[in-house]
């Protein structure tokens, strides 16, 4: 069979064919070459054949009007062979291709043997997001199936001869803080744990137990190392032991696996890692905790969970981060007079990987802040030594512009909204997004409240924040520039300024209007809904749009860490399948009619 | 000049007039590539293990009548030719006598001109056989492809060493990679850097 074929049998509807499909494929598909500019559907006739794209681009226009793109791995002319109709449109090459070509009479005698085969053609985009879901879960799934025993997973085990008396025995267990005892019998180990030891003191005196042999449960019920996980769940609920010895190839032990370890390695780490940021007394402690969200935020996504909760969960934890960082280092005397303010995505708890550092302090009035500097410094260093690079633009408290007192802020406020320029609006969006995580909140309630109403105030400005959709063209209608023109970056788009950006800013401009105080997109939209300005399937698609563009978001920038790579905002088009594709052409759409819906709605077409 | 009467001597040697059509001038307007996996690379000790050959008519590869012969072996394959190839023995059940795939393969390729990717070393392991059967060579045409790619890439780098290998190639025509290595799949292969090359003026 040609190699080709295999790569052909991996995609979606063909992956749908079965065995003797194949070898009918086999014995009639041709692999032709097209050179750049070549006509291969003229509209308004018939397709003989269905392509399948090896490699180049295949360009669907209508008129002047470029309709869609098709790409390695995907193929068109189907749904005009089954439906025997003329095309729509003029498919070109736009880039070389090399292609599969299955005759007409083979692909409709497969859409007759095979009913999915043809009904994948007539699938709606939700269907087929469905199907890549399921493709993506069940990747997910067979993960937790394949991971195995780890040493990391274990506690040591604690091992005792057979003829040590019970009292010494319980001493060592106790000294060494071990899970349970394991017991060195002549032939293979017994164990001891809590539920031995009640008995031992129930029936010490009537049976008189001296020696921890006589209390052991013996054999025991053991897994060699690598055992995969899945098994040894089975095994511990099978059995309902709740300690479970692990032996290494010769027999020996090398450490015990509680059920507890093994339930919270299938759950999330989140609550974990919470907790033990709570408790942690020192500034290391919350370091160390907070190092290991981005491994839980790994497990999280390929377990499937969507962007979203998954964003939710990340913002509790780095709530309870920022508040203990700030416990742990502002003096006492602050606690009352500052408020620790988070901006950008983390302000609307949209952060998921970590991205740069935004933050700001506001002070009381009349309050004077001791060590100022050397504190807030110190603040961003333990944020540094987590991992969170600098902002590039300088919104964090070491820069005096984001840290000072209410009054100042409130100067700031008025400024921004009476006489905006570029960089005035972008700092009214950062502190529009802020949430007070710490401290006195009500410093910072109070300055938001103000801003909504200087706003409400000024009828002209709100058309003025909103025009900054408009600065980045989204890649619809154009899908050329779903092809970046970036020579670095060939094949990808950016989803940020392609699209995020439009949506939330507009959603921001929206909000401010309506006086929302809410911080995150998602709420901002469900309020926009509740104040009757958006209906409810409009608000239902924008929430959808948002949460598919920061799943690809989130997908490529965890891949672009796998790899070794700085993660960024770009998206490879070339990893994507046509489903893909269509999910995320769709989601820019569903941006685009908004922008035109925000445009509208501020008469951006009449603002200079 | 030569040519035509090097062919002529050829014709005169044939010893079965079966394969006469070998010689007759060629009007399907297309080009068969081929590839042999052999149990080493000396055609004067080694054998032939497969065949793989596809058409090329204008632009397109015929893979639909496509040809991949097994040949079965009277000797062991050695243990080096099984890990490049990963033909083992068990993969010969289907195998054919020598002959049979010799004489399957000429009456595939007929008297269209061939291509290849070292080609020289692929028709050598051919004539071997056909030399001994029925007294002559393979009379084709022969187009190398690495030379028409030698060609094309000189115009740009005129003192530059142009690296030649197989894989550099591929790379450099931005061709997909099948990750299969057996004789049919490196046929297609070179198939679709004949067609690029024959495609691109300049490279």
């Amino acid at each position: 069979m040609i190699a080709l074929l295999d790569r052909m049998k991996e995609h979606l509807p063909f992956s749908l064919l079965e065995q003797d499909e194949w070898k009918a494929i086999e014995k009639s598909a041709q692999i032709v070459y097209y050179p750049e500019g070549r006509l291969l559907i003229t509209a308004d006739t018939r397709p003989d054949r269905l392509y399948y794209i090896i490699k180049g681009i295949v360009e669907a226009r209508s008129g002047e009007e470029l309709i869609d793109l098709y790409h390695q791995d995907d193929s068109f002319g189907g749904i005009e062979l089954i439906e025997d109709q003329e095309a729509h449109c003029d498919y070109r090459v736009s880039e070389e291709l090399i292609c599969y070509e299955l005759p007409s009479e083979l692909f409709l005698e497969l859409c007759s043997s095979n009913d999915t085969f043809k009904s994948y053609f007539f699938s709606s985009i939700v269907e087929r997001i469905d199907m890549i879901k399921e493709r993506r879960e069940s990747a997910a799934m067979a993960e937790i199936m394949v991971a195995r025993i780890t040493r990391s997973l274990l506690h040591a085990a604690c091992i005792v001869e057979a003829d040590t008396p019970i009292v010494e025995a319980i001493g060592r267990l106790e000294a060494e803080r071990a899970a349970a005892l394991l017991v060195k019998n002549e032939e293979g180990y017994g164990i001891v744990t809590d539920r031995d030891l009640r008995k031992y003191i129930l029936q010490r005196e009537e049976e008189g137990l001296t020696h921890i042999s006589q209390i052991q449960s013996y054999p025991i019920i053991s897994v060699s190392e690598g055992e995969l996980l899945f098994n040894v769940q089975l095994l511990m609920t099978g059995h309902s032991i709740k300690h479970l010895p692990v032996l290494d190839e010769e027999g020996e032990a090398v450490g015990i696996l509680t059920l507890i370890d093994l339930l919270s390695y299938f759950a999330s780490q989140s609550h974990l890692i919470g907790s033990q940021i709570e408790k942690a007394t020192d500034l290391e402690g919350v370091i160390d905790a907070s190092r290991q969200i981005d491994t839980m935020i790994r497990a999280l996504h390929f377990k499937g969970v969507k962007a979203r909760y998954i964003a939710k969960m990340v913002s509790e934890i780095h709530k309870k981060m920022y508040t203990r960082l700030f416990e742990l280092i502002f003096p006492k005397s602050w606690h009352e007079n500052a408020a620790l303010l988070l901006l950008g995505s983390e302000g609307r708890g949209e952060q998921i990987l970590r991205t740069d550092q935004d933050n700001a302090v506001v002070f009381a009035e009349e309050f004077e802040p001791e060590k100022r500097e050397e504190i807030l410094l110190k603040f961003t260093e333990a944020l540094d030594a987590i991992g969170f690079p600098r902002c590039e633009g300088n919104v964090m408290v070491i820069n005096p512009k984001w840290a000072k007192d209410a009054a100042a802020y409130r100067e700031d406020i008025r400024n921004w909204i009476e006489a905006p320029d570029g960089e005035s609006m972008m700092d009214l969006a950062i502190f529009y997004d802020a949430y007070a995580v710490a401290g006195n909140v009500g410093l910072f309630l109070e300055l938001r409240d103000g801003l909504i109403e200087t706003a409400k105030g000024h009828q002209t400005f709100l058309p003025h924040f909103a025009r900054s959709i408009e600065s980045f063209e989204s890649p619809i209608g154009l899908f050329s520039r779903f092809v970046s023109l970036d020579k670095g970056h060939k094949d990808e788009i950016e989803i940020k300024k392609g699209a995020l950006f439009a949506l939330i800013h507009g959603v921001r401009a929206l909000a401010l209007e309506f006086g929302v105080t809410k911080t995150n997109t998602t709420e901002r939209i469900k309020a926009l809904n509740r104040l009757e300005y958006m209906s409810r399937s409009d608000a239902t698609d924008l929430i959808e749009a948002l949460e598919v563009l920061n799943n690809f978001r989130l997908h490529a920038r965890l891949e672009k860490i796998d790899q070794g790579r700085v993660p960024d905002n770009y998206i490879a088009l070339e990893h994507l399948s046509k489903l893909e594709k269509d999910t995320l052409k769709e989601a820019f759409k569903m941006v685009e009619q908004f922008k035109k819906r925000v445009a509208y709605h501020f008469h951006l077409s009449m603002v200079r | 000049m030569f040519g035509a009467l090097r062919k002529k001597w050829n014709r005169k040697r044939l010893t079965d007039e079966r394969f006469a059509f070998l010689f007759e001038e060629d009007q399907s307007g297309e080009v068969v590539v081929f590839d042999c996996e052999t149990t080493g690379l000396d055609p004067k000790m080694d054998e032939i293990v497969s065949i793989g050959a596809v058409k090329i008519k204008e632009n397109r590869i015929l893979t639909d009548e496509a040809l991949h012969l097994y040949v079965r072996q009277e000797k062991q394959i050695s243990y080096k030719s099984i890990t490049i190839h990963h033909i083992r023995h068990c993969d010969l059940k289907d195998a054919l006598p020598i002959g049979e795939a010799i004489e399957k393969f000429l009456y595939f390729v007929g008297s269209r001109p061939l291509a290849g990717y070292y080609l020289e070393f692929d028709v050598a392991m051919i004539n071997k056989y056909t030399r001994a059967m029925y007294g002559i060579t393979l009379p084709n045409k022969q187009e190398e492809v690495s030379a028409i790619y030698y060609d094309k890439k000189i115009s740009t780098i005129p003192q530059g060493n142009i690296d030649l290998r197989f894989e550099t190639i591929i790379d450099d025509l931005a061709l997909p990679k099948l990750r299969a290595h057996d004789a049919l799949n490196d046929a297609v292969m070179t198939a679709m850097i004949y067609l690029k090359l024959k495609h691109t003026r300049h490279l």
